[in-house]
Order: structure tokens, then sequence, then C-alpha cells
């Protein structure tokens, strides 16, 4: 999975969100360094939708302009388990064989 | 924000490369994050942000969203691997043709004429083959139901060669042709199983869904 695919599930993971408020909130969750732009989020978006791990959770006009927002699907929650399981896995090995001693990782 | 309308118009003219069906449906809401995202006074599109726009119109335009089976995107990928091949023997072709000319001249000065027509066919098809293995990728990708025929029409006709060329007992005497051709036919032989598969069939032929 695309980091910027993940973070955007990462952003809808708690509660809809519509599409400024995810470029707003993958921003705060990589730490400033991923700033999705409008047109790689919405392809992402699209491709999300069609593969069923997000759907439509609401509309709303705001200042005569179409907000969508955004929410998981079941499967959206078991995909984005899936790969945090998977980098967090990757992330644990990568740190006890960085720590000297452990594991008889460093002779 | 800023929300000038010569801004607006900006966006909606790169917009307008988006496929019409995301366009019906997500045009004015990205939009509207373009404008939230946009600079304070700012009235032109940023060369970064156009990028940006196109490449997503391309991406979707080139790989569309739609849920494609496996079988499919197996079979996609094998038509561009045959169109690979047909590249690879069209080189192979062009390159060694000055071998083979004087390799005829020599021993067959009368297959001289036949030998160059042939080569003439062989060199001015392969771009056709090409072309048509990438567009029937590409048709097949998008799940357009008549792509699946002609791809299925195509490996029919494809076969009839194989079979007029082995009877004339091509095998003995172009054995490298012949192993290229088989390749291509069993690339074209697997791809068509698998545009055929019931997942292709709902994919090529989707049931109307209900939200």
């Amino acid at each position: 999975m695309q980091e910027a695919t993940f973070l955007i599930l990462t952003a809808l993971a708690d509660g809809a969100q519509h599409g400024y408020g995810i470029i707003m909130d993958v921003q705060q969750i990589s730490g400033g360094r991923v700033t999705l732009r409008a047109g790689t989020l919405y392809t992402a978006l699209d491709r999300l939708r069609a593969d069923r791990l997000i759907t439509v959770d609401r509309e709303e006009i705001v200042e005569g302009r179409l907000r969508r927002y955004y929410r998981l699907t079941p499967e959206g929650t078991e995909v984005l388990v899936a790969e945090a399981a998977r980098l967090q896995a990757n992330a644990t090995v990568a740190l006890t064989r960085l720590r000297p001693g452990l594991a008889g990782g460093l002779a | 924000m800023t929300d000038t309308p010569a801004l607006e118009r900006a966006y909606r003219r790169i917009l307008s490369c988006y496929p019409r069906s995301f366009r019906a449906d997500s045009e004015d809401e990205i939009l509207a994050v373009l404008l939230a995202t946009a600079a304070e006074g700012q009235t032109r599109v940023r060369c970064a942000e156009a990028w940006d726009l196109i490449h997503g119109a391309l991406r979707m335009r080139l790989w569309p969203a739609a849920p494609r089976p496996r079988t499919v995107r197996a079979a996609v990928t094998l038509m561009l691997a045959g169109a690979a091949a047909e590249l690879a023997a069209m080189i192979t072709i062009a390159v060694t043709a000055g071998a083979v000319r004087a390799a005829v001249a020599a021993r067959y000065p009368a297959a001289m004429p036949a030998a160059t027509v042939h080569e003439v066919l062989v060199l001015a098809s392969a771009p056709v083959a090409i072309g048509l293995w990438l567009w029937l990728a590409w048709a097949n990708g998008r799940g357009q139901d008549w792509a699946r025929m002609i791809s299925a029409a195509c490996f029919g006709l494809l076969s009839l060669v194989m079979v007029g060329n082995l009877s004339q007992h091509a095998a003995t005497y172009a054995p490298a042709n012949m192993i290229a051709a088989a390749i291509v036919w069993a690339i074209g032989l697997v791809s068509v199983v698998l545009i055929f598969t019931p997942a292709a069939w709902r994919y090529y032929r989707p049931q109307p869904v209900q939200h």
C-alpha cells in the first residue's frame, strides 16, 4: 500500500472527514512531512471508493460548495488493521536489530 | 482562502482533462478543496498543482478505478507482454535481416525476391500487431465487452495462421520463428482464457448493484 493511501485511511480511522479535512489531518499525522495535493487525494479516494474500502458518509453544502464526508467501510478497517500490523512488525524487527546486545544481532 | 473567478476558471480548465463520470460526481468537490488550499491572492494555477491534477487525470484514464478482477489484471499484463514479445521479434528480424539476406542470396538466389517480400511484410505488420496488443490491453482493462470479443477473434486468426505455417513445414526450415510465434500464441491463449473466466464475466457484464 502506498504511504498516501495508508495516511488517508488512517485519517478516516476515527471518524468521517471531508477532502480538505483529510489533507489537514494527513499533514498532522505525518508530522508535516506529507502534504497531499488535491489531484493525488481525489485519485486515491476514487480508487478507495471503487475498492469499497471507504464510502460516502454524508454530503453538506457549505458556502454554496459541495462538501462530501468519507468514512471507512468494515473492509477498509480490516485492510488498515492488517497494513498497520505489517508496518509495526517490520518496525519492531528493525528496532530490535538496531539495539546492540539484543537477540544476538550485533557481534 | 481565496475565491477569484479567474482561478476557479483555470482550475476547471485543467479538471476538464478528467473522465466525465468523475467530473459529474466530484468536480465541485475537488474544486472546493483546490480553492481552500490555494494561497491568499493566488490567481493562477501553480506548476506543481497543474502537474498533480494532470497526473491524476492520466492515472484515472489509464487505470480506471473499477474493481478489476485478478484474472483481468493478469490478462492485461499478458497482453502488454505480447506487445513486448512482438517488439522483440521485430527488432531481432530487423537486426538479422542483413545476414538472412546474405545467406539466402548465397544458397537460394532464386528465392531472394520472395524472401525480401516476406521480410518487408513481417516488418510492416509488426507495428500493427504491437498497436493491436496495446489497444486490446487498454480496452480490456477498462472492461469493454467488445474488446474481449475482438481479442478472441484475433486469437482465432492467430491460431489459423499458426496452423497454416505448421502445415507448410515452417517448423523445419525456421525453428526460431516458430518458437517466437508459439510464445506469442501461448500468451494469446492464456489471456483469452483469463478474460472469459466467471470473475471476468461479472466485470465485463456487471449486474446493477444496489448502494
